[in-house]
């Protein structure tokens, strides 16, 4: 077990070597020019040529990037060009919010997910089972902005439940102003784990241990929620994990709506200001995110199922 | 700015009263209330003596990312902030309007034909922490003002600047290398503003953390990509001001979340109003919409070095076959002005009797164009900024009336940087360059010496037109410190850009600003600074 974390720990420096590498040349790729986009277009050629000097971007790029990389292995990330201030500080204050969001955005699409699976697992092919389909789907179909938007509208503007944006921290804070934005990021993810977990649930219900779960006069919620889940819910958390990917993408469209200083809008600033420094760092990171994530979940699976052997994989 | 699938779903929305697409976040002169319903009872409720109180949160299009004013990183997100914090020496009219009233100097007299200026300090003023503001700090911020190693962002407001002196500790002399006409202009903003000397020097960078400054706010707590609150500035040297004991700039790039938080009262000010929110915002009776006149303007830019658009005859047919009106009404729900100068709407600007605007008249376009050496027509390009759905419309728009007259026009969208980075070198045939295109003075003197004065260096505002006459002409006007003479040279040159349309005006465009009935003395400048210690609250004394 433990060497085969150091394995994929080993690997896993190599993917974000990689990541590294491809975000940095691209994003010097496109045309923009930071500074003369930080000096609000009207600098001087003598102004953007001493800033370009003082921040080091008229070195050899193969020394910046390499400047970066080091960087990274002392954790100065150095100075964004669009906000004045040094990225780690920048990055502290906004990943806290997308990481909450996205958390809280799992757990909802688990609570409407995991209980509508059941239901559906337990009369396949009935008016329920098609119902949820159905209104999952259609909440699936929908864009992150759109369906946004209807819930602000209805539970912020109408019902006065919820603010309609911002973000406030505290527990308090995060329940009233991250709420919505969970529910618009879980209620598109819902029709993964409902989707998935149906089906395993129903090839694990034909199963023989179940016939002898149920032949021991045990109650079909303790068969389904006991017995079946553990097994059938192995496919749901293998496509979750992947889904990580996405949910932190679609926390950039979610945090424009809801006004959520998260590093999902932060980045999408960074790469229209052109700030090199910002998005290398929060591709790294939601890099580095995707990759540790991807490593729990297995570590997880073998938790849950012992017939997961890790080590010899 | 906004993504395209978002800019997508903009249709559907709009049909509850939202929309997705972006607009102008500034506001200025002669505020002209809507017709909004219920405005009646407001303007009376607005007409008592002002209450004292309460807080107001202001939902803004752009972020602050930078409290000092000589380098800011973020337009009017950081411009709106200084100006709660900080003063100049002189400033605009908080009630619009281009003339400049007294600042932290109370009066100034000028001498040696225009190129020394004598400063009287305001007595009793401090900065925000208990101070006195000193004749050592105004020079000081000058000083830095006219540094271009320190002023990086806008060293050409600086254009003249040799010298401050303090003379005695009410008096500041500045001393200029050649007569400057918009001095006055030139200090009023942003780059200007004055400075506390020893606190600056004592903690360098550190200081525009928690900035200290002689303005009406100050800070109270900053939150970077969410919120920067002010507090009543108790040391503030206009008598009884401000009303408002807290301000809150809430940050809201998405134009939905803007006007969703207004609607649902969490915030009472909104900017960046869109224009396909006009009519929907206008039937909302808790609603006030605030049009104000900015030196704003759709500037498309057209590229002298390609031989169709040199061509005079051809520049001409295209103004002539331009329907404004149809781009007035129909992109721009009737905001905006047809213009009658190449630039935005700026002061000694003659009217339409005085300097006629090109008409809409397709047969004298053709006649133009039949004139020219591209009678045949041409096919050219024109880049635009990406996500904003009215320059999305303007574009086909464009597209559609100069093909009336032979000229095929291929529409690229860019992104901001991409866009910019394109004009500035060159790189394209005709360009709307800047989203939001607005003057930084309301005189002449900056985007005429642009356009026109090669020693500006950006070869023609980056156009690549010169024309030694109008030239000559923008700077003399540039250095007649007289105001009458001033006046009467700047519709001469109006007119003669106009004729020789280097580049095309094609609407001038308001700021929108919305806010809640029960917000008053809602004062915008004519460059679309807020006045907020003019602000208050009908309900103020409810809320307390």
């Amino acid at each position: 077990m433990t060497l085969y974390v150091l394995r994929r720990l080993a690997l896993s420096v190599g993917v974000l070597f990689g990541l590294a590498v491809v975000t940095f040349f691209m994003i010097h790729l496109v045309p923009g020019d930071p500074v003369q986009l930080a000096l609000g277009g009207r600098g001087t050629p003598e102004a953007v040529a001493e800033v370009r000097g003082q921040l080091g971007l008229d070195r050899p790029l193969l020394t910046q990037f390499g400047d970066f990389l080091g960087g990274v292995v002392t954790g100065d990330l150095g100075l964004s060009v669009a906000q004045n201030a040094p990225v780690t500080e920048i990055i502290g204050q906004r990943l806290a919010p997308s990481a909450i969001l996205i958390v809280y955005g799992l757990f909802v699409a688990l609570v409407i997910g995991v209980p509508l699976a059941i239901i559906a697992a337990l009369r396949p092919n009935g008016v329920v089972d098609n119902g949820i389909r159905l209104v999952t789907t259609f909440a699936f179909a929908m864009p992150a902005f759109w369906l946004g938007l209807m819930l602000a509208l209805i539970f912020g503007l109408s019902l006065k439940w919820f603010p309609v944006s911002g973000y406030e921290s505290g527990i308090g804070g995060i329940l009233r102003t991250l709420t919505l934005p969970a529910v618009t990021l879980g209620l598109s993810l819902a029709v993964v784990v409902v989707r998935t977990l149906r089906s395993s649930l129903l090839e694990v219900l034909q199963t023989e241990y179940i016939d002898a779960a149920r032949s021991r006069g045990l109650g079909e919620w303790r068969v389904v929620g006991r017995h079946a889940l553990r097994n059938a819910v192995m496919a749901t958390i293998t496509v979750l994990s992947v889904d990580i990917g996405f949910l932190i993408g679609g926390t950039v469209v979610v945090e424009s709506v809801f006004q959520i200083p998260g590093a999902g809008s932060l980045l999408v600033e960074s790469v229209r200001a052109r700030d090199y420094e910002l998005v290398q760092a929060i591709a790294l990171i939601a890099g580095a995110a995707v990759v540790l994530l991807s490593l729990a979940t297995d570590l997880l699976q073998a938790t849950i199922d012992p017939r997961v052997r890790l080590a010899k994989r | 700015m906004r993504s395209s699938g978002i800019a997508v779903a903009g249709g559907l929305v709009a049909t509850l009263g939202l929309t997705a697409c972006g607009g102008g976040s500034s506001g200025g002169s002669d505020p002209a209330k809507f017709d909004a319903a219920g405005g009646t009872a407001v303007a009376a409720e607005c007409k008592a003596a002002p209450v004292k109180g309460g807080s107001l949160v202001y939902s803004r299009q752009a972020e602050t990312q930078s409290l000092n004013p000589i380098d800011l990183r973020n337009g009017n997100g950081d411009i709106f902030a200084s100006e709660l914090l900080y003063n100049g020496l002189t400033r605009a009219d908080p009630k619009g309007g281009d003339e400049l009233l007294p600042g932290l100097a109370e009066s100034w007299e000028v001498s040696n034909g225009g190129k020394t200026y004598t400063f009287k300090l305001r007595q009793g003023v401090k900065f925000s922490n208990g101070d006195p503001l000193t004749a050592e700090d105004v020079k000081f911020s000058l000083d830095r003002f006219g540094d271009p190693k320190i002023n990086q962002i806008l060293s050409v407001v600086a254009v003249g600047y040799d010298k401050a002196t303090v003379v005695d500790d009410s008096t500041v002399r500045v001393d200029l290398t050649e007569p400057v006409a918009a001095f006055l202009y030139n200090i009023s903003i942003f780059p200007a503003f004055i400075v506390p000397k020893k606190l600056v020097e004592e903690q360098g960078d550190a200081f525009w953390k928690t900035p200290v400054g002689t303005g009406p706010y100050r800070l109270k707590k900053f939150v970077r990509g969410s919120y920067i609150a002010f507090e009543r500035n108790p040391h503030y040297w206009e008598d009884g001001k401000p009303y408002l004991d807290e301000v809150r700039f809430n940050f809201a790039s998405d134009s939905n979340s803007r006007l969703l938080a207004l609607k649902n009262d969490q915030a009472q000010i909104a900017d960046g109003v869109p224009f396909s929110q006009i009519d929907p915002l206008k039937a909302d009776k808790n609603v006030v919409l605030q049009q104000t006149k900015v030196p704003q303007f759709v500037g498309l830019w057209l590229n002298h070095k390609r031989a169709p658009l040199a061509d005079l005859n051809v520049r001409k047919a295209m103004q002539l076959a331009l329907d404004r009106d149809q781009i007035k009404n129909g992109i721009f729900k009737g905001a905006g002005s047809v213009p009658n100068s190449v630039l935005p709407p700026l002061k000694y600007d003659a009217g339409a009797d005085q300097v006629p605007p090109y008409p809409f008249d397709l047969a004298q376009a053709k006649a133009e164009m039949a004139k020219s050496k591209h009678a045949q027509g041409f096919s050219t390009t024109l880049q635009y900024p990406a996500g904003y759905d009215y320059y999305k419309q303007l574009g086909l728009l464009l597209q559609n009336q100069w093909g009336q007259i032979g000229i095929k026009v291929k529409l690229i969208e860019e992104d901001g940087a991409t866009g910019t980075d394109r004009f500035n070198s060159g790189d394209y045939d005709m360009t709307i360059p800047y989203a939001q295109f607005t003057s930084d003075l309301t005189v002449p003197d900056e985007y005429a010496g642009f356009l026109a004065d090669p020693a500006s260096g950006t070869n023609g505002f980056f156009s690549n037109w010169s024309d030694p006459a109008i030239t000559k002409m923008v700077k003399t006007f540039a250095t007649t410190p007289d105001e009458a003479e001033r006046a009467k040279q700047w519709p001469v040159i109006q007119k003669a850009m106009l004729d020789q349309t280097p580049v095309i005006n094609v609407i001038n465009l308001p700021s929108i600003t919305a806010h809640r009935t029960n917000v008053c003395g809602t004062d915008i400048n004519a460059l679309g600074a807020d006045h907020l210690e003019n602000t208050w609250l009908t309900t103020a004394k409810a809320s307390r």
